[in-house]
């Protein structure tokens, strides 16, 4: 099998030439290059509020078929208990069930992941096969109370907290394009996680950024969502 | 706008989905006469009444079938593909053809 | 000029008198108070006449003030046929009449009216169609004086957009059946939509009369109105339309410039009743208005209706109105009751207390002009003495009474919109005269007026069923549900027939379009018997207030006419939308996906013109636009004797991983693929079970159980579709993803490719017998872990590149700057296809379309022959036993000057159509336009010659020729 391509360029994201018109300061982590913060140092309240930061260039990765459940497992990944769930590992890294046989694996706020270093390095099983989950999709994080309000502009899934609990999964469509939304909460601060085509980031973010103006949104640096947690 | 549940994702909008056809046996396709293949390309039953349904829901590519009451627009079932389609089909090369199998 | 009609607190429960609003109407100032619509501004201002009619152009004014008929309707700066009594008064609002020669008040147009019995139903039809051409010249004078309103063409567009919202019982309508609904409804600890298109929740309650002392309604609705703002579960949208019903309970409900797209699990239209009017002479008289229009004015507005008034009722409700205007100060002149034995409930018992002079068994026969002609001066009053028919008084005339304002109360029609277009069936009982309605949609209730029940008791009781039925189904509750409520055996508040014929006509069935009772009854005479046909020859209902007040009375006059039953008369449809709206609440904020590769801002840098091939953004080449076709020509020639790189990042990329790959892609594609070599890559040609030719691309094994297949910019998301529907039926051991997204990819070609690309790339032997043509290698380039397939789509030494996405900017660098000595420039889409078409490739979807088999386009090479079964194998076989109908084949123009023919242009025989071209364009490399073109099978022959109608029906000449056009012993590419 072929393993996930990997380089040893810095990434850097799709959003770069955005980030860097909204006067972002980035940070480096791992061999990812992430905006730290925008014009403001203390996004904090931003993000509790409305915020929507991009975490595309942070390690993620995904793996599927017959033989991925028993695979996983084997290599110590809690795997939530059904499709469409998802389960924070001890390490931080977000573990999303897509289907029975399928799974995508993101890392936490600082760019280190234990299961995903594990898994790209393991020899992969019969009936597994990995995807190349960070080059495929993007990876933006739209937090804050008002986050769900700013979703039903955009996606015709019932996403307010009550209705879609921490952990929670829905494939769907964003702004007409495919995507996964996952409900992962900053601490106490709500936030969704959305994986979609890569390619169409920069119209996701803008179509977001649209969104949530009547909200008094902003994009944030990845510390603000440290911060939340 | 409908709803049509998905059977691995829920309920969602009929515009997250992909209409795949009606749902017919396809024929043996070396035993069928030209009438029959025919038929099982171009003619749809397109009857009144209960129909089963290809769709695929496409933020996840998963297909599934539906039973749907063509008079009522009614969605009466949806169920996963592998209730219909339960082991591997394999088509019989013809003699010729073992050449090229390895 | 001012306020000056105004009533003392506490009428006018919406108006604000502390912020006072100043407007302008044709020009004129005038000032209203926040909480004030047009309509009722304008009233407070004494102006009554808003507009004019559509036909005949006569003075028309408020109807109903709820914003449900076309009389009010005005053009506001950027907003044609805005109505009145549904626009709230915003300061400097400026407001002009519409569809009006001259002035509002003097319009040459209404001379119109004299000729009306020259202008009968179906008179365009009759008079404008013969001769032929003869309505061309007419419809531009009819058009001219039966217009609206005028559309802004500066308009500059605003932002308008939608949201999704999920409830589990919306309750449409907020008078005392929906609040009663809702409030029972979130008892059950459901969240809960109430929506009403008025500024205020509470319905009727908010001005009719419910008791003599006219207080009770008032009370009842603030007690319910104030349990639901306390009903943290009820969200409650005020001046809010649900516009429309649509399948599962999809509800588009309109609210400022957002378009709410509400997903209810249980809907409760308590969407009320309409109130009708009489027909008779001059019925549209400004001045002559629905009673419930005149309780609105005087309770929701303040204004006084008028000085002196008439009250024609058929029910008690007019008497409730009476006391109204009694207590506005209205002088009520008389109530003419069309009942001859009228049963009084408490409330007309009081007004009957009052010592008013009541006539009953009387119908206002005729309404009269006063002395500026626009306004109601008088009523005359007729004693009935059958269905309809008044009797003729030995002096010619009935009695006249003096009067400003007449009120019309003769009974209702269900808001019935909504229920229809779920599927819901209007009915007539002839028994109570009222249209009744059935078979609602699942998971979707009526209650209240909207489902025949009058009284209010009734109509609350009827809430609250209905709610504990969809809260029940919600299993939120477990309620016993309470017995259907029985109709109410009192009178029915439906006067049967209050239509009363006038020898000079002009008895208003239609007010929209001006249609008179006669009209119905010719049109009937003109043979259209059935509701729907008298509809669309009448065109009766089919103006803007779309029937609601022209349905009951046509489908009374139909059925008298035909001798038949309403009932069996049938009615018609009705559609969404439930009322007018912007284009832009449905065009507002729509996504329009946009595609980006990796290497996007690199093409922009370079100067690319950029184009949008789905939703995908591409260099279409680069340079000035003022000299594309130099640009083009100079990247051709760069590739064919040089290098070039260009992005094919948006190439469909698909894994095929398993122990059945191969024999996946055997069954799916038409070539064979078990006996394919690791390391090597094979065309592939997707056919669909027609037959049909659908996609193509490359499949590289990379190993024994791994293959990446390219598929078509377009295609790929179909291919990756049907490979997972097929093999859902299949059930082989694969696994199929799409990775298009995870790669960027670039094809460098040129004889200088393998040069710049052995610059960056020292891990694979880019040597021609080492890594031949149609080769695939995985190694790294500019340091990238690459996937390289040595393919030749342009017809030159060429490999494609493929990378992770995230590195597309930083190969395409690296090649930039490696190539750097050998001139290497970039070329776009343009210069491609040309380069494509000179090799003889075709281009899937361009050169084929909804009929091409493999044989049509001289792909049978390209199809197996000896597998058991692949997609299309068992319909080729049966198109091969056929003769071939068509051939797609190269031509060359020979005649430089000819102009070059186009996609479409026609391939002619004499004046028979033969085929058409799918490609053509100047090719530098050969010096004159190259094409593809479908052709009749014998014409192919190279050296044979054909014709093409091309730009400006120019016939010009092609000459066949074998393909390909460039480098027929392919030499170039397996260099």
């Amino acid at each position: 099998m072929l393993s996930t391509l990997a380089t040893d360029a810095l990434r850097r994201s799709q959003l770069y030439r955005r980030h860097m018109a909204m006067d972002a300061t980035f940070t480096t982590l791992g061999d990812s290059v992430v905006v730290s913060h925008y014009a403001s140092e203390d996004e904090t309240k931003q993000a509790q509020h409305l915020g929507l930061a991009d975490l595309s260039t942070l390690p993620r990765t995904g793996f599927k078929g017959l033989g991925t459940p028993d695979w996983a497992l084997d290599l110590g990944i809690e795997l939530p208990a059904r499709p469409n769930r998802a389960l924070l590992q001890s390490d931080g890294t977000l573990v999303a069930r897509l289907s029975q046989s399928e799974l995508l694996l993101a890392s936490n706020l600082n760019g280190l992941s234990e299961s995903i270093a594990n898994a790209t390095q393991a020899e992969l099983a019969e009936r597994v096969y990995s995807l190349p989950r960070s080059d495929s999709h993007s990876w933006l994080v739209l937090c804050g109370s008002q986050a769900a309000e700013t979703l039903a502009k955009v996606c015709g899934v019932d996403l307010r907290p009550h209705k879609f609990a921490d952990g929670e999964i829905a494939q769907t469509s964003i702004a007409k394009i495919n995507g996964v939304i996952v409900r992962n909460d900053l601490g106490e601060t709500l936030s969704y996680c959305i994986f979609s085509d890569s390619s169409s980031v920069e119209f996701l973010w803008d179509s977001l950024l649209d969104a949530m103006a009547e909200f008094e949104g902003a994009a944030v640096g990845i510390q603000a969502l440290r911060d939340c947690r | 706008m409908k709803l049509l549940t998905c059977p691995l994702n829920g309920q969602r909008n009929i515009t997250e989905f992909t209409y795949g056809g009606e749902y017919h046996p396809m024929p043996d396709h070396q035993q069928a006469t030209s009438r029959e293949w025919a038929e099982h390309v171009f003619f749809h039953d397109n009857s009144a009444g209960v129909v089963i349904e290809w769709w695929c829901h496409s933020a996840s590519s998963y297909w599934f079938l539906a039973e749907r009451n063509t008079i009522s627009d009614q969605i009466l079932r949806t169920f996963p593909a592998d209730e219909i389609f339960r082991e591997r089909i394999d088509f019989n090369p013809t003699p010729a053809d073992q050449g090229e199998r390895k | 000029m001012s306020n000056n009609n105004r009533l003392a607190p506490p009428f006018g429960s919406l108006i604000n008198r502390e912020q006072p609003l100043s407007f302008s109407f044709e020009k004129q100032s005038y000032k209203g108070f926040a909480g004030d619509n047009i309509a009722s501004a304008l009233a407070a201002n004494q102006q009554w006449l808003l507009s004019r009619s559509f036909k005949y152009h006569r003075p028309r004014g408020l109807l109903t003030m709820a914003g449900q008929d076309a009389n009010t309707m005005i053009q506001l700066p950027s907003d044609p046929n805005a109505l009145a009594d549904r626009i709230a008064l915003s300061e400097g609002l400026e407001v002009m009449g519409q569809n009006y020669s001259g002035s509002l008040n003097r319009d040459s147009g209404a001379l119109l009216g004299l000729f009306s019995r020259f202008l009968p139903v179906g008179f365009y039809y009759k008079a404008f169609f013969k001769p032929a051409g003869m309505w061309e010249k007419w419809a531009l004078l009819i058009r001219k004086k039966a217009g609206l309103g005028v559309i802004n063409q500066d308009y500059q567009p605003e932002y308008y957009d939608k949201q999704y919202q999920f409830y589990d019982v919306a309750v449409i309508g907020a008078g005392p059946a929906g609040l009663s609904a809702a409030l029972e409804a979130a008892k059950s600890g459901g969240e809960v939509l109430l929506v009403d298109e008025n500024a205020s929740l509470g319905g009727s309650l908010n001005y009719s009369r419910l008791d003599a002392e006219g207080t009770a309604a008032r009370e009842l609705r603030q007690r319910l109105v104030a349990e639901v703002e306390a009903s943290a579960n009820i969200t409650a949208m005020t001046s809010a339309t649900c516009n429309g019903w649509f399948a599962d309970n999809w509800l588009p409900i309109i609210c400022g410039k957002r378009l709410y797209k509400v997903r209810a699990k249980q809907t409760i239209l308590c969407v009320g009743s309409m109130e009708q009017q009489a027909v008779f002479h001059s019925n549209d008289l400004p001045g002559v208005i629905m009673s419930s229009a005149a309780q609105r004015l005087i309770h929701l507005y303040g204004v006084r209706p008028g000085k002196a008034a008439v009250v024609v009722t058929g029910n008690n409700d007019g008497y409730g109105a009476a006391l109204d205007l009694l207590d506005a100060g209205v002088e009520v002149k008389a109530i003419i009751d069309l009942r001859k034995r009228p049963e009084y409930d408490a409330v007309a018992q009081y007004a009957v207390s009052k010592g008013l002079k009541i006539k009953t068994g009387c119908a206002v026969y005729a309404a009269n002009k006063d002395r500026s002609g626009l306004h109601l001066g008088s009523v005359e009053v007729r004693e009935i003495i059958s269905q309809g028919i008044c009797a003729t008084p030995t002096s010619g005339k009935g009695e006249i009474i003096d009067c400003d304002t007449l009120c019309m109360s003769v009974g209702y029609t269900p808001t019935y919109q909504l229920v229809c277009q779920g599927g819901g069936q209007l009915s007539y009982d002839d028994e109570s005269s009222m249209f009744t309605l059935t078979n609602c949609p699942q998971d979707c209730q009526i209650a209240g007026s909207v489902n025949s029940h009058w009284l209010l008791n009734d109509v609350m009781a009827d809430a609250k069923r209905a709610a504990i039925i969809a809260t029940n189904a919600l299993e939120l509750t477990t309620e016993t549900v309470p017995e259907t409520i029985a109709l109410s055996q009192q009178q029915s508040p439906n006067f049967g027939w209050p239509i009363f014929a006038h020898p000079k006509g002009k008895e208003f069935v239609d007010f929209d379009e001006d249609l008179q009772i006669a009209d119905i009854i010719n049109a009937t005479k003109d043979g259209y018997e059935h509701i729907q046909l008298v509809k669309r020859y009448s065109t009766c209902g089919m103006g803007p207030s779309q029937g609601r007040h022209s349905a009951l009375a046509t489908a009374r006059l139909v059925a008298a006419a035909t001798n038949r039953t309403v009932a069996q008369t049938g009615v018609t449809t009705a559609r969404p939308p439930f009322s007018a709206e912007h284009l832009a609440h449905s065009a507002g904020r729509s996504f329009y996906p946009a595609q980006r590769s990796n290497m996007h801002y690199r093409h922009l840098e370079a100067g690319a013109q950029m184009l949008q091939a789905g939703a995908w953004y591409r260099p279409a080449y680069y340079g000035s636009a003022d000299k594309r076709q130099d640009w083009i020509n100079s990247e051709v020639n760069n590739v064919r004797n040089n290098v070039g790189l260009v992005d094919v990042s948006t190439l469909g990329g698909l894994e095929v991983r398993g122990p059945d790959a191969p024999e996946f892609l055997n069954r799916f594609y038409t070539f064979g693929f078990l006996k394919q070599p690791v390391g090597k890559a094979r065309y592939a040609l997707l056919t669909n079970e027609a037959g049909v030719v659908i996609d193509d691309g490359v499949a590289c094994r990379f190993s024994e159980q791994h293959y990446y297949v390219t598929a078509t910019t377009g295609g790929v998301g179909n291919v990756y579709q049907s490979m997972l529907k097929w093999n859902a039926q299949w059930r082989l051991d694969v696994d199929i993803a799409n990775v298009t997204s995870a790669y960027s990819a670039v094809n460098i070609a040129g004889p200088n490719a393998r040069k710049v690309l052995a610059k960056v790339c020292s891990d694979i032997d880019l040597d021609s017998e080492a890594f031949p043509y149609m080769g695939v290698r995985e190694g790294t380039v500019a340091g990238i872990a690459a996937r390289v397939i040595r393919v030749g789509f342009v017809g030159e030494l060429g490999y494609e590149v493929h990378i992770p996405q995230h590195c597309g900017e930083a190969l395409w660098d690296a090649l930039i700057a490696a190539g750097a000595e050998f001139d290497i420039k970039p070329f776009g889409i343009e210069a491609q296809r040309i380069l494509r078409l000179e090799k003889g490739h075709i281009i899937i979807g361009q050169d084929t379309d909804a009929m091409s088999n493999p044989a049509e386009v001289q792909m049978s090479w390209a199809i197996a022959k000896q597998k058991p079964f692949f997609v299309g194998s068992r319909s080729i076989q049966e198109l091969n036993k056929a003769p071939l109908k068509r051939s797609l084949i190269g031509f060359v123009i020979n005649d430089l000057k000819a102009p070059i023919p186009l996609e479409s242009h026609l391939v002619l025989d004499g004046d028979r159509m033969t085929g058409r071209v799918t490609s053509c364009n100047y090719s530098p490399t050969l010096g004159k336009a190259v094409g593809l073109a479908y052709v009749e099978p014998d014409k192919t022959e190279a050296g044979s010659h054909f014709t093409i109608k091309s730009s400006g029906a120019v016939m010009v000449d092609a000459e066949a020729v074998n393909l390909p056009f460039y480098d027929p012993e392919t030499l170039r590419q397996e260099l």
